[in-house]
């Protein structure tokens, strides 16, 4: 698991502590029962803080798995900050 | 704090078992983050309670001011926003403005304004309620440019300044600071526009996090500290006395010592609210005296008590102030502008918070004044604060100190007038019967600690009583000085009783006895007994009548206490000859 990844996780596992780490790579809205419209904006809002990014994303329901978030960020990672920039 | 920081908190306190304390968050926002926020500083205030924050209805303000007045919880917030007093202020309603449309938001808003007031007056009988004003920026309605305030703007900020200020009248309402809150989060990065138009909540993280952490301390004040031991030379006054005498030390704009009077006053009004000062310096005392002469010194020696003026350790003057008041050393503040001084006070006594005065730093000492202010503020004042100072100075002036077995009590007790009343009023309740429940420690049936709603909702209880005593002498009154509270059923039933140790050795425990075994005619009491690590005073009183060391729920005979009443008299009469 690289940093990015890691960081990823570190969010989930504040949103969904439910989850094994197992689980987590492959949560998704079919695979989380508590992954509901609040909780989506929690988690986007903890990826928001974590990295130091805004997520301009006009719906917020396309994140709708830890891949698919993972690929926004890897597509953003120019635009994401690393942990020390955070502050 | 982080959202991601909230969310781990509330996790590692999801396990707990403990009793409840719960919130109901009146707002018409969707309270998303900040919901989050404030259960995990409630978490973190309240160690063992589960919190609960219940948020009401999404844009439904005012049905959720209704929900307040009836909801059964430990608290109540109002958490107004300017979309709350009409929906033409927020950003998720469609709205032609016009100079018509402010006259009307107008009207709206003090309809709302006054419900909200109505709201907290009920709501506020039954439970502690927090109001927040609005904390957003208006947005741009009025025809004016946005460095100019219009009417409209001053009449809605007038209209809900005017609901704080009625409300602020009543005991239990404690309004959020608007300065405070502009200090921590400033006005620009308050609102999130994304996240208001969509989800709901307007905040940005760091407001809601700061506005979190107000509220917490707002419905959970720390305890006050109770004593402030101030140090002289470039501390109360610029200059060291001993090298420039008393015409070299200043406070004042022309020596550019202003911040030193600053000091002052503040120390003049914590002495005014009940706080004890003291004085330890190394010093020559007669020189001391003679700045205390000086009339620009805006505290007054009266003020101060006791004055350790020395030249022996630091450490050793603060044990002595210490014991003087009668006080713990996790009440108490010492201030001094030499780091060596504070460590070596520090080293003595680890539990007092040392304070470094930066002498030459006025900006510092502008921030050191409202750091102080926070750690001994109070939501207010009772006659006891104004006492304090006059009770501890008459108890070491010549005031004849009964020792047990050594002294006749009862002689004693006579030779100084002592006069103990009992309120049996419930109806209000004294605010001061909670605050003595809640700090004291010596003299406390089991160290049990009530939140104001769980004290509010002990005595909805019909069987329930409660007994405050208070104390005067020819030194003058202690006034409100115990508490002693129960249940009335087939048998009567104390479930707490602190006495504030200022009270101590008056015998005023055992009128306390005989006043309930007469007023509720009873043979028995059953008291809730329980051990603590600082207790003992309380432990060796009721052995001294039971003649064992007391068990919980241990009783006490009308008889048992006529026996040790009879022993006493005896002592009194040998030791009169």
């Amino acid at each position: 698991m690289d940093e990015q990844q890691k960081r990823l996780a570190n969010c989930f596992c504040a949103v969904f502590p439910e989850l094994s780490g197992e689980e987590i790579l492959h949560a998704s809205t079919a695979t989380v029962k508590s992954w509901d419209s609040v909780a989506v904006v929690t988690l986007l809002t903890v990826i928001e803080e974590e990295f130091g990014i805004s997520i301009e994303e006009d719906d917020p329901a396309k994140f709708d798995s830890f891949q698919r978030i993972l690929s926004y960020l890897q597509e953003n990672q120019g635009k994401s900050q690393s942990p020390d920039d955070v502050g | 704090m982080k959202l991601v920081e909230a969310l781990n908190i509330l996790q590692s306190v999801k396990q707990r078992r403990g009793e409840s304390f719960s919130c109901f968050l009146a707002t018409g926002m969707n309270p998303l983050h900040l919901k989050t926020f404030l259960a995990a500083e409630l978490s973190l205030l309240y160690l063992n309670h589960r919190i609960e924050i219940q948020p009401g209805l999404y844009g439904d303000f005012l049905g959720n001011l209704n929900r307040l007045a009836n909801a059964d919880t430990d608290c109540g917030i109002v958490l107004m926003e300017w979309s709350d007093l009409d929906s033409r202020l927020g950003l998720r309603t469609v709205a032609a403005w016009s100079a018509s449309a402010c006259i009307d938001i107008l009207s709206n808003a003090r309809a709302c304004a006054l419900q909200v007031q109505a709201t907290i007056e009920k709501t506020c009988q039954r439970m502690p309620v927090v109001l927040c004003l609005p904390t957003l920026p208006l947005p741009p309605i009025s025809f004016v440019p946005g460095w100019q305030a219009s009417s409209f703007e001053m009449d809605l900020k007038a209209l809900v300044q005017s609901v704080a200020s009625q409300v602020s009248q009543c005991s239990q309402v404690r309004i959020l600071s608007p300065q405070r809150a502009d200090l921590v989060s400033p006005l620009r990065e308050r609102l999130d526009v994304k996240s208001e138009l969509l989800s709901g909540f307007p905040y940005k993280l760091g407001h809601a996090s700061a506005l979190a952490g107000l509220l917490a301390r707002l419905m959970r004040t720390p305890a006050p500290k109770k004593g402030l031991i101030t140090d002289l030379d470039d501390t109360l006054w610029r200059g060291i006395l001993g090298e420039v005498g008393i015409d070299g030390i200043s406070w004042d704009l022309d020596h550019h010592s202003q911040m030193h009077a600053f000091y002052q006053g503040l120390l003049n009004g914590l002495s005014n609210e009940g706080v004890l000062l003291a004085v330890a310096s190394k010093n020559e005392p007669s020189l001391v005296q003679e700045v205390f002469n000086r009339k620009d010194l805006a505290l007054s020696a009266n003020s101060i008590f006791p004055m350790e003026v020395n030249w022996g350790p630091k450490s050793e003057s603060v044990a002595r102030i210490l014991k003087t008041w009668n006080v713990g050393p996790d009440s108490v503040v010492f201030v001094d502008d030499s780091s060596l001084e504070l460590a070596e006070v520090k080293a003595s006594h680890p539990e007092i918070e040392c304070v470094q005065f930066p002498t030459k730093d006025s900006a510092a000492i502008y921030e050191l004044v409202f750091r102080l202010r926070d750690l001994f503020g109070k939501s207010s004042l009772s006659q006891e604060d104004a006492i304090r100072l006059k009770s501890i100075r008459s108890s070491h002036s010549g005031l004849p100190v009964y020792e047990a077995g050594k002294a006749a009590p009862t002689r004693f007790l006579e030779q100084i007038e002592a006069d103990v009343s009992f309120d049996f009023n419930k109806s209000p309740l004294d605010p001061r019967a909670l605050e003595l429940v809640n700090k004291t420690n010596q003299f406390n049936l089991n160290g049990k600690r009530y939140t104001e709603a769980s004290w509010y909702k002990y005595f909805l209880d019909p069987t329930s009583f409660l007994m405050l005593v208070s104390y005067k002498d020819k030194f003058g009154p202690l006034g409100k000085i115990a508490v002693v509270a129960g249940r009335r059923s087939k048998q009567l039933s104390v479930d707490m009783w602190v006495m504030s140790c200022r009270a101590f050795s008056r015998r005023i425990e055992h009128r306390c006895l005989e006043e309930m075994f007469a007023k509720f005619d009873v043979d028995e009491i059953e008291l809730d007994y329980s051990p603590t690590d600082r207790n003992s005073p309380l432990s060796q009183f009721l052995k001294d009548i039971l003649g064992v060391a007391p068990s919980p729920k241990c009783t006490i005979s009308r008889r048992a206490l006529a026996t040790q009443s009879e022993a006493f008299r005896r002592l009194q009469e040998t030791t009169n000859g």
